[in-house]
């Protein structure tokens, strides 16, 4: 402390005041008293308010009498006794909503010298009772009925609300009352008021209310005892006839009495509202009756009820009017709630109600969000009730109503690990309390974290956080936001591992019985394997073991999370037991979240992915972001050739250059899946992968055959990239298309060159294709000079002769993807200069061509779809598929390909767009193409992903379609939507096709 | 589940249920049926009874034929046509494929989704139809001439009406049923009818309308009639429509309505007229499906042949009823064109699909038709551009074939293999030699 005199404004400041000359004014309204209650002030919520309306309710008092005296007595007394003023001001400075009422009632500032609030929680009776004698009703009645002019009644109720609920905010802000407890007295105050609601609705209705017994069942938060300050009361209500009376009658009084408490409770008054009650959990909703007899409401829950329905169910209790009837209501629905995880669909319903809590309101206030955000409210709220609906038909234990409650008896019961429960009800406390504050301040249903300085400050220091309380507001709220979003993992999946764990000791945990029960609520198929595999993974006290215990909730949420949990994590235990002693592996996973997720999407996804992992299980390390980018083609040949180089065994050759494919086959498929390339980078990849290994292959094939003939060869070899391969559009799976092609050295003998280069190729094409560890890579040269009948082999004279005499129109077509690019560079180039004036002829394919290839189009649309097939969803042949688009790029080539450089190129994407700047073809209609080339593309790497195979046909098989459509970012139960949108963009290209192609 | 299942078994036996219809609706807008006993209902709530979804027109390719129907519990009804025996249920189904996703190929589902788009822009759809049907003395046989069961006119009443016999029992199974009629009366041709649905969401409505084209024909048939929905069955006599009110409402607004504005006609009631204009003749081989249709639509009478809109004008393809005031909430447009074949679910679908379209796009309205638009020249009508329907079925699919706005709206499956149906439809009766042309000709050359 320095010496230096403070001035009061600075000596305000140094309270908490943010407007000392405001608050300096107000001050000097409290007289001689100000200085002994400022420091009490001072600990407010917000000092400046809590000062204003005190001295606002000083001059109030003292208006009241006249002389001014009473003014001195209620700052005397409050300067007497510390409890009162503290209790007074904590409500003055976090609810400026009960200041006024506090203005306009000032007597009730009495009821805050109850020195009992501290320590008494009021009796729900005495609450009701006072409410009830409010509004002029007999409280020991069976049904009281109010006996004051209606319009006054209504005005007593909400004046008595009040009243009450100032004495419990004060014990709230200022005695640290437990936020359960004070959602618990919010619950007892509103049962109340519904109460005495009813009993004003009785009056209104007169005698026919006394025909019938009206139960009112509370729902949700008030049905939970654990309302808020202000929020939607969920009832239902229950009817019945009174021995002797008429049903009919009856239900109609019910109806009645029903609708006059709701508007009694919601409407606005000069005396304000209370707060909306809401029916609308009701049987069949708004579209149902407002009263039901007990027989029909259990007759709809029996039959009709959806399984989201039994959820809002488990908080169910009567709380107003007749509470025998109510009891019953309750006893009787209670087993059919119970019931409800025994329905055929409660699985499904249970995913989808899962996905709605993960499904987060896309608001642009997501962040600010207290209730729905992410880490919200919701969510733990949400995921306790799953619980209990899982686990609470063989467990009465855990059957209790209160979130915080529940989850206290699940972690008791071992459903939810003890930690994990303990921070979660800390988190959850936390947040409610913060919504707690929000909603007194105004009294308003607010979700909404504040955005502005001086609310969140006042925020905070209701929090009790006095220092610096924006910042300690926002981190304590970032942190128990966080530990809610990882709840699911906690919640869920970690028990699992206990239920399989042999932990010594007497800790409960989850049982087997439960732990297959929640596994199959998850989405496996298969239980009893999840739990050995689990079992496997995690027994053991090695480090492995552990580390695996901490991994595998996680992992088990991803795998739930994709098409197939049980082949993710079967693939997991494989590859888990092939690396689990490794000192990296593990470590990769539990460090690199990335990693791990990636994987666990992999393998409960791609067949083909996962296949390629299993052959090699080192090839986790590829899964990190900066190793997902496929190779250059050249490095990946300097690669192979190196390797192979270090073999002198042509196997051990090629063995090493499979290797190297393989595991960059698994990279392109893993970026694919994590959605880092598109569709034109996959074919752009794969074709590199496909040229580098059959250069590194020709490589060994030459070395082997010069070995076997013992001499070096006398020719030199180039392979022709023919197709897809020559088009750079290669996917998963594909063959090679190719055409071997050489030129014997100067002076060799040209049966001895042909011989050899006819055993190089031979060799290379059975290297690729042996069996073996990696995957085969077939080589298919068919598209050859005379098919098949032809030599494998052929020098550059042999077709320069061939095409000059006998070529047809299909073989120039064919050749219009020919790209050389693999060998002898010079013979390559020789090749491509050989053939242009056949692809692209000088004016253009004739129109004897051009009907050619039309009516080879139409035999081979008509031939070559398999039996069977449908033509609508037929990937390469069907309409308006990949064959439909390449034909009718192809026909614009062979026209023009002579005048427009452009068209000059193996690829279909690139001829489309230099067509459109020859003006050849509409840029519309380019983009129709276009686009769908690269959506059927794209489908078809998806169905090999899938599958583990290609297939050329959209498939018919559900399971395999919902897996596909999850890869191409379909959201679940969308599967029809991906046939939908296939066959529009597949429509669309036949149109073109139509016009462009067959015109 | 085994008390669960006993209950159901129990309540559907209280009232001597024996079997649960479940009813869904075929491409052309047939309605077929599954009957199930009570047992089976739990499963069929669940997971949906399975069914050859290739043996239904328009549903399914023949390899991924299984399919499941999955009832809607809210439609929920008793038949109250099976006299006194043990009572039969119905419900409407959804239906879905065996992973649980909505199958496009059904029409509830093109409607579902349609509505759905519009309810992401704040509107629910509603609508009110006004169906005209026949009343025949005798059972339809090839080549036969229908005798009509009475020789009435509009609104006549006579006091041995056969027709206000049939409206009396056909109205009272119908409320029985929950479907409230608004409106019935005798209509222009002998042994017409027209019965008035109450106005509600467009696809209660289209549930409303496959009952109800049920139940007549059951009462006829009960009353040794025969009911027909056929648009057009005589030659001289007017056809049968089914002229439809539209609204949409955002929240319990009327969205058509605002006071003040002409015919109280707000800025988007006039987008959607114009949608509905602009895309009339696509959406008309949907709500006039059958050759037969088109013989409706050639003029005079109720039925409207041109793309234009009126006030009060019977003549125009849409028309604004008269305000009746202080009724902001009725305000509605009525589209003529439409007749009881369709399909309802499908027809709601594009008209709602068309408007929407008008208000999204914010299409102009032309101006109003204030003559009667049948009595102008070709000329006249050409100056006012206003352009013609399709003339026949031919020329509706041709058009429909060019539209992305119907395609989008029925989704791909549904808009092939409606297009192949039609096309296969035309072609077969393009051949057929009809006893007019005999009539003209063999007598003369």
């Amino acid at each position: 402390m320095s010496g230096r005199p403070q001035s009061p404004k600075a000596a305000l400041i140094r309270a908490g005041f943010v407007e000392p000359d405001r608050a300096a004014q107000d001050l000097a309204r409290l007289g001689g008293h100000g200085a002994a209650l400022l420091p009490l002030l001072g600990a407010t919520a917000d000092p400046d308010q809590a000062l204003a309306t005190l001295a606002d309710l000083a001059q109030r008092l003292g208006e009241g009498s006249g002389d001014g005296e009473p003014q001195a007595g209620f700052l005397a007394q409050l300067e007497e006794d510390e409890g009162t003023a503290m209790r007074l001001f904590a409500v003055l400075g976090a609810s400026p909503a009960l200041g006024q009422h506090l203005l306009r009632h000032p007597e009730h500032w009495q009821e805050l010298r109850d020195p009992s609030l501290g320590s008494t929680r009021p009796a729900a009776f005495a609450v009701r009772t006072d409410l009830l004698e409010a509004v002029g009703a007999d409280p020991s009645e069976d049904c009281p009925t109010a006996n004051i002019p209606d319009a006054e009644a209504v005005d007593a109720l909400r004046v008595e609300y009040r009243r009450v609920l100032i004495r419990l905010a004060a014990r709230d802000l200022a005695h640290g009352v437990g936020v359960d407890d004070v959602a618990a007295e919010l619950s007892d105050l509103a049962a109340g008021t519904l109460d005495a609601a009813l009993a004003v609705a009785r009056q209104r209705v007169g005698e026919a209310a006394a025909g019938c017994r009206l139960s009112v069942v509370a729902m949700g938060k008030c049905g939970g005892h654990e309302l808020n300050y202000v929020s939607d009361v969920d009832v239902v209500f229950v009817g019945e006839p009174v021995e002797g009376h008429d049903e009919q009658a009856a239900l109609r009084a019910a109806t009645q009495l029903a609708s006059h408490l709701m508007k009694i409770c919601s409407d606005h008054t000069a005396e304000g509202t209370i707060w909306p009650v809401d029916a609308a959990l009701r049987p069949e909703g708004k579209a149902g009756p407002l009263v039901r007899t007990l027989a029909s409401h259990l007759s709809y829950y029996e039959r009709w009820a959806k399984t989201w329905e039994f959820q809002a169910l488990l908080k169910a209790r009567p709380v107003a009017g007749d509470l025998p009837l109510g009891d019953e209501y309750v006893q009787q629905i209670n087993p059919l709630v119970w019931q409800a995880a025994q329905r055929d669909g409660f699985v499904a319903d249970v995913q989808a109600m899962r996905r709605r809590v993960l499904e987060h309101i896309p608001a642009k206030e997501a962040d600010r969000q207290i209730k729905l955000g992410s880490g919200g409210l919701r969510d733990v709220e949400f995921a306790v009730q799953l619980l209990q609906m899982v686990h609470g038909q063989a467990d009465d234990q855990i059957r209790q109503p209160t979130t915080l409650s529940a989850l206290a008896a699940l972690t008791e019961g071992g459903y939810v690990g003890r930690e994990e429960g303990s921070a979660l009800h800390d988190a959850y406390g936390f947040l409610r309390t913060v919504e707690h504050r929000m909603q007194l301040h105004q009294l308003r249903r607010t979700h909404l974290i504040p955005e502005d300085e001086d609310a969140l400050r006042r925020l905070g220091r209701s929090l009790g956080f006095l220092r610096d309380p924006v910042t300690e507001l926002q981190r304590a709220l970032r942190e128990h936001r966080r530990e809610v979003r990882r709840l699911h993992e906690k919640l869920f999946y970690r028990p699992l591992l206990d239920a399989v764990a042999r932990i010594p000791g007497g800790a409960s945990r989850l049982s087997t019985e439960a732990a297959r029960t929640r596994l199959a609520a998850l989405g496996y198929l298969d239980p009893e394997a999840a739990l050995r595999h689990l079992e496997a993974l995690t027994s053991g006290v090695s480090r492995t073991a552990a580390i695996q215990r901490t991994l595998l909730p996680v992992m088990l949420e991803w795998f739930a999370d994709a098409p197939d949990p049980d082949a993710g994590l079967f693939g997991f235990r494989k590859i888990s037991d092939a690396l689990g002693r490794t000192h990296w592996y593990l470590r990769l996973l539990r460090d690199e979240g990335e990693v791990a997720e990636r994987m666990a999407r992999l393998l409960a996804t791609s067949r083909y992915a996962t296949d390629l992992l299993q052959r090699e299980p080192e090839g986790v390390k590829l899964l990190t972001s900066e190793q997902l980018v496929p190779g250059d083609r050249h490095a990946l040949q300097r690669e192979m050739l190196a390797a192979g180089g270090r073999q002198e065994d042509r196997t051990a050759a090629i063995h090493q250059v499979r290797a190297v494919r393989r595991r960059e086959l698994l990279r392109i498929a893993a970026a694919d899946l994590s959605g880092l390339l598109d569709v034109e980078q996959v074919g752009e990849a794969l074709t590199d992968l496909t040229r580098a290994t059959l250069d590194s292959a020709l490589a060994v094939a030459v070395r082997a055959v010069e070995f076997d003939r013992g001499k070096t060869l006398s020719t030199r070899l180039a392979i022709v990239s023919m197709g897809r391969l020559g088009g750079h559009e290669t996917s998963y799976g594909s063959d090679a298309d190719v055409m071997f092609v050489h030129d014997p050295l100067p002076g060799a003998d040209p049966q001895d060159a042909s011989r050899a280069a006819q055993a190089v190729a031979n060799e290379l094409r059975r290297l690729l294709a042996a069996p073996g560890s990696d995957p085969a890579l077939e080589v298919d040269a068919d598209l050859r000079p005379e098919g098949k009948q032809g030599p494998l082999v052929r020098t550059l004279e042999s077709y320069a002769a061939y095409y000059a005499k006998w070529s047809a129109v299909w073989e120039a077509q064919a050749l219009l993807r020919a790209d050389a690019t693999v060998g002898d560079p010079e013979v390559a180039t020789a090749f491509l200069a050989l053939v242009d004036g056949l692809r692209y002829p000088a004016d253009g394919v004739g129109e004897d061509g051009v009907r050619e290839v039309r009516r080879i189009k139409a035999r081979v649309d008509k031939e070559r779809l398999p039996r069977g097939a449908d033509p609508a969803t037929h990937l390469k042949l069907g309409r308006g598929g990949l064959s439909d688009i390449e034909w009718t790029t192809q026909l614009l080539q062979m026209r023009h390909g002579a005048t427009v450089p452009g068209l000059r190129t193996t690829r279909t994407a690139a001829a489309l767009r230099a067509a459109v700047e020859a003006e050849l073809i509409a840029e519309s209609d380019a983009e129709t193409l276009i686009d769908t080339w690269r959506r059927v593309s794209r489908l078809r790497n998806a169905i090999t992903l899938v599958r583990g195979k290609g297939s050329d046909q959209l498939p018919r098989d559900v399971r395999e379609l919902g897996a596909v459509a999850s890869v191409l970012g379909y959201r679940a139960a969308e599967s029809d939507a991906l046939v939908n949108d296939y066959l529009r963009c597949t429509r669309r290209a036949r149109a073109v096709v139509e016009r462009v192609f067959w015109d | 589940m085994g008390k669960q299942e006993d209950f159901v078994l129990r309540a559907l036996e209280e009232r001597d249920v024996r079997f649960v219809r479940l009813w869904f609706t075929d491409v052309l807008g047939f309605l077929k049926s599954v009957a199930v006993a009570p047992a089976e209902l739990e499963g069929a709530f669940s997971e949906g009874i399975g069914f050859d979804g290739s043996a239904i027109e328009g549903f399914a390719r023949v390899y991924e034929a299984d399919m499941l129907a999955k009832p809607d519990p809210a439609t929920f009804q008793i038949l109250p046509w099976r006299g006194d025996g043990p009572a039969t249920a119905r419900m409407f189904c959804d239906i879905v494929m065996p992973d649980g996703s909505p199958s496009y190929a059904d029409p509830r589902f093109v409607l579902k989704r349609t509505l759905s788009k519009a309810a992401s822009q704040g509107y629910t759809f509603y609508t009110h139809p006004e169906i005209e049907f026949y009343l025949f003395k005798n059972t339809p046989e090839p080549g036969g001439e229908p005798i009509p069961v009475d020789r009435s006119g509009f609104f006549d009443h006579t006091a041995t009406s056969k027709g206000s016999d049939f409206r009396r029992e056909a109205i009272t199974m119908l409320e029985q049923m929950g479907i409230s009629v608004e409106f019935s009366h005798h209509e222009g041709g002998p042994g017409q009818q027209e019965i008035d649905l109450r106005y509600a969401d467009a696809l209660s409505t289209a549930d409303n309308i496959m009952t109800f084209r049920t139940v007549v024909r059951e009462v006829a048939l009960g009353q040794d009639m025969w009911a027909s929905f056929m648009p057009k069955p005589y030659t001289t006599h007017p056809g049968s429509g089914m002229h439809t009110h539209v609204s949409l409402f955002e929240g319990d607004r009327n969205a058509f309505f605002e006071a003040g504005a002409q015919y109280q006609l707000s800025k988007s009631g006039r987008q959607f007229i114009a949608g509905l204009l602009h895309h009339a003749s696509e959406i008309t081989a949907i709500t006039n499906q059958w050759v037969n249709s088109y013989k409706r639509l050639i003029g005079g009478g109720e039925a409207p042949s041109y793309i234009c809109w009126g006030h009060n004008n019977r003549s125009a393809m849409v028309r604004v009823p008269m305000y009746k005031p202080n009724k902001g909430q009725s305000t509605r447009v009525e589209l003529r064109t439409i007749d009881a074949a369709c399909n309802p679910y499908l027809a709601f679908a594009v008209i709602l699909a068309a408007g929407m379209k008008g208000i999204e796009e914010g299409y102009d309205l032309p101006s109003e038709a204030e003559d009667d638009v049948w009595s102008l020249t070709d000329r006249e009508r050409k100056s006012l551009g206003i352009q013609p329907l399709p003339k026949t079925l031919y020329e509706a699919i041709t058009v429909m074939e060019e539209s992305e706005l119907l395609a989008d709206t029925l989704g791909e499956r549904v808009y092939d293999f409606f297009l192949r149906n039609k096309r296969t439809e035309w072609e077969s009766y393009r051949g057929q030699v009809s006893a007019y042309e005999r009539d003209q000709m063999l007598p003369v050359i």
